[in-house]
């Protein structure tokens, strides 16, 4: 039953998001050559924001049920049919939103006015302007005539396609620091200006890997525009030559992450650091600084707070565009979907039926993300600079010849390919191995068995890496 | 040397690698989360016992409660008795051994011109009794000195709350509460009047049920104050002959 519950609401999101993209690729064709304008009010402000919404609901209650919690589950509105539901807790989002809205907007004395209004804005605003470049759909005719209303024009759901592409990401994204920087400064507070001398260091160093890491897609599909290279992992790296009825042509398809697993890793790692979130959330530092913004209440609080959801949106959505093939379903289906789709002269539906898939994959990437935070403990503040420099940034670095190398070889991406699948191979026979029993290793159980049958016991744990190495 | 925690000795390639370690802790996440996403949650109250796939152990608090174990102490009650007033003889032990000092008694003495009336087998009757919630220890120990079964804790309630102080000084309206108990050994039920009972006690501990004692009901005799005298009386007496 509840199995059934939980399988409605999922529908119900992907029926909404597939409403909300044939309405963007509807008023798209509508406005014709104005549709970035239908394409910011609906994806920017209506996907972007809405998802980066439920998303703080969303931490809170994944969570919950990641550690065996119920989670909230105590707002309900006092209305017939809903009285005493709670919903799963959704909820809780207009409550969250009632109170940020209405808190005292505190500001002390000391700190400086403009400056302190501007962090919030200067964190947030960039984080939405980074969304602009990425295609949530393929570029289709849309075409319908309702005597009033007609339409026949070309829409892509995309607020701008400038040829600079992926570089348009990596300069407002170097901006985001300023926020945080100006926030920590501003507000005059101690703590408050150590979280932003630490966002400051930590987002500019794994602003390098960041770029490093997508060179190697870069060099792949040889473009920087997303939508390029979406439509380059479209291709099948291997498949059958003909359709196979309504599968369409079944393969491997050459996405990004299969051509650089290393890449991805490098990226995401990157990426993460850059939302500032577990396990690098060493500039929040809930149980020792606070953060940049402990000065903040209220709305500008909240303006952070979402704009680091936001950003988990907005990375997901890049690492959809350029690791995981886009709107692509990949391995079949989109031949004929699009053939048939296009022949029946319905461009929006196909359209919308691939935003859908799109934004599919970035809530399983949003996901994968809030686990990712609710798995792992933080990074101690030296460990995140020497896996940013020491490790992330060789790596990317060596991904980055052998991926220029193997390019130069075969141009066809299939030896790149091998190795990239040689890679994720290595790293998965890795996962499923079992845990070693320690050899020539002394672990806490070897200490504890030579007690039990008597021994001396266990040396410091000096003493062991000393004797022992 | 100092200890290097960077280099931990215990670490191997997989390890060091993070990567597999992170995949295998997102499947413990994911395998906990998808399990309490498509199950339904045990209501059961007793976690341990909770069956089925969801592996949440949240007891929602105020729509369930775990039931307390048989012996809790929980809000004090002054037991009454069949008739509905006190079984408390206002004999001041449980104020006496209270270590919190938080019950306080005011004793009444029973008229005598009522032949019928309780002063035939008691004397006196708490006309206050005050508990003081808040000074309270919830030890137990009055109910342990009551020698008349007059105070309780097995209301299993918890001192609800209120908005002054003084709302957490119980006294006889807000203690008298629950079933009445009501013993064969009651001296109301058992002897005629407070008098030392003049038949012998063929047992130490005779009951009504047994049929050695016969139940006497109020009325009959001319109610007689106990009187005090100074013939020694014999401790044989009690005794089994």
């Amino acid at each position: 039953m509840k199995a059934f519950t939980v399988l409605v609401a999922m529908g119900f999101i992907v029926g909404v998001i597939f409403f909300l993209s044939a309405l963007a690729y509807l008023v798209g064709g509508w406005l014709g050559s104005w549709a970035w304008i239908s394409n910011l009010l609906i994806l920017v402000l209506g996907f972007v924001m809405i998802i980066a919404t439920f998303l703080t609901l969303a931490e809170r209650k994944w969570s919950a049920m990641i550690q065996d919690r119920i989670g909230p589950n105590r707002a309900t509105i006092d209305v017939p049919g809903l009285r005493g539901r709670p919903l799963g807790g959704v909820f809780h989002v207009a409550t969250d939103a009632i109170k940020m809205i209405f808190k005292e907007d505190f500001r002390p004395k000391i700190a400086d006015p403009l400056l302190f209004g501007l962090g919030p804005i200067l964190a947030f605003a960039p984080v939405l302007a980074l969304f602009a470049v990425v295609p949530v759909g393929p570029v289709v005719p849309v075409k319908f005539d309702l005597g009033f209303l007609h339409a026949d024009s070309r829409v892509g759901l995309q607020v701008a396609n400038p040829n600079f592409g992926m570089l348009w990401v990596f300069a407002i994204a170097s901006l985001a620091v300023y926020g945080t920087a100006l926030a920590g400064w501003a507000s005059n507070n101690k703590f408050a200006l150590l979280g932003g001398v630490r966002a400051s260091s930590q987002m500019i160093s794994y602003e390098v890997a960041l770029g490093l890491g997508l060179i190697g897609v870069m060099m792949a599909f040889s473009s920087v525009q997303i939508p390029s290279l979406i439509a380059g992992q479209t291709a099948m790296l291997w498949g059958s030559d003909g359709e196979l009825g309504i599968l369409g042509r079944v393969g491997i398809p050459a996405w990004g992450f299969f051509l650089q697993p290393v890449g991805f890793i490098v990226f995401f790692a990157a990426a993460f650091a850059e939302t500032k979130r577990a396990p690098f959330d060493v500039p929040e530092g809930e149980s020792e600084i606070i953060g940049y913004f402990v000065e903040y209440s209220g709305m500008k609080f909240g303006l952070f707070m979402i704009s680091e959801f936001a950003e988990v949106v907005i990375l997901a959505a890049i690492t959809t565009a350029l690791f995981l093939g886009g709107w692509n379903i990949g391995f079949g289906f989109d031949s004929t979907l699009t053939r048939s789709l296009s022949q029946a002269n319905l461009g929006w539906l196909l359209g919308a039926i691939y935003a859908t898939i799109f934004w599919v994959k970035v809530l399983i990437l949003c996901y994968i993300q809030l686990a990712i935070r609710w798995t792992f403990p933080r990074f101690r503040y030296d460990q995140i600079q020497s896996l940013g420099w020491k490790i992330l940034l060789p790596l990317a670095l060596a991904n980055i010849f052998i991926t220029g190398a193997l390019i130069l070889i075969d141009p066809s991406l299939r030896s790149l390919a091998v190795v990239g699948f040689l890679e994720i191979g290595f790293i998965l026979a890795l996962t499923l191995k079992r845990a070693e029993p320690a050899g020539g290793h002394d672990t806490d159980d070897a200490h504890l068995a030579a007690d039990a049958h008597g021994h001396a016991p266990a040396p410091l744990p000096g003493a062991a890496a000393a004797s022992h190495h | 040397m100092a200890y290097k925690a960077t280099k931990n000795p215990t670490t191997d390639l997989r390890e060091r690698l993070f990567i597999p370690e992170l995949l295998r802790g997102l499947a413990i996440t994911t395998r906990h989360f998808l399990r309490n996403l498509f199950n339904p949650v045990d209501r059961n109250t007793q976690v341990v016992d909770r069956k089925g796939l969801n592996l949440v152990s949240t007891v929602s608090y105020p729509e369930e409660k775990t039931p307390y174990p048989p012996g809790y102490r929980g809000l004090h009650r002054l037991v009454p008795r069949d008739d509905g007033k006190p079984r408390c003889v206002a004999c001041y032990m449980c104020a006496t051994i209270c270590p919190a000092q938080c019950i306080f008694i005011e004793a009444g003495e029973y008229e005598t011109v009522d032949p019928a009336s309780e002063s035939r087998v008691i004397e006196k009757f708490p006309t206050q009794f005050v508990i003081d919630e808040l000074r309270c220890i919830v030890c137990g120990l009055c109910v342990d000195a009551c020698p008349k079964d007059a105070i309780r804790m097995d209301t299993g309630l918890h001192t609800p709350s209120e908005y002054n102080r003084a709302g957490f000084v119980w006294d006889i309206p807000k203690l008298l509460q629950g079933p009445p108990v009501s013993h064969p050994s009651d001296p109301w039920n058992k002897r005629l009047s407070s008098a030392p009972p003049q038949h012998q006690h063929s047992e130490a501990h005779t009951r009504i049920g047994e049929g050695l004692v016969q139940l006497k009901l109020p009325g009959g005799e001319p109610h007689k104050r106990t009187e005090v005298t100074d013939q020694a009386i014999p401790v044989t007496r009690f005794l089994k002959e």
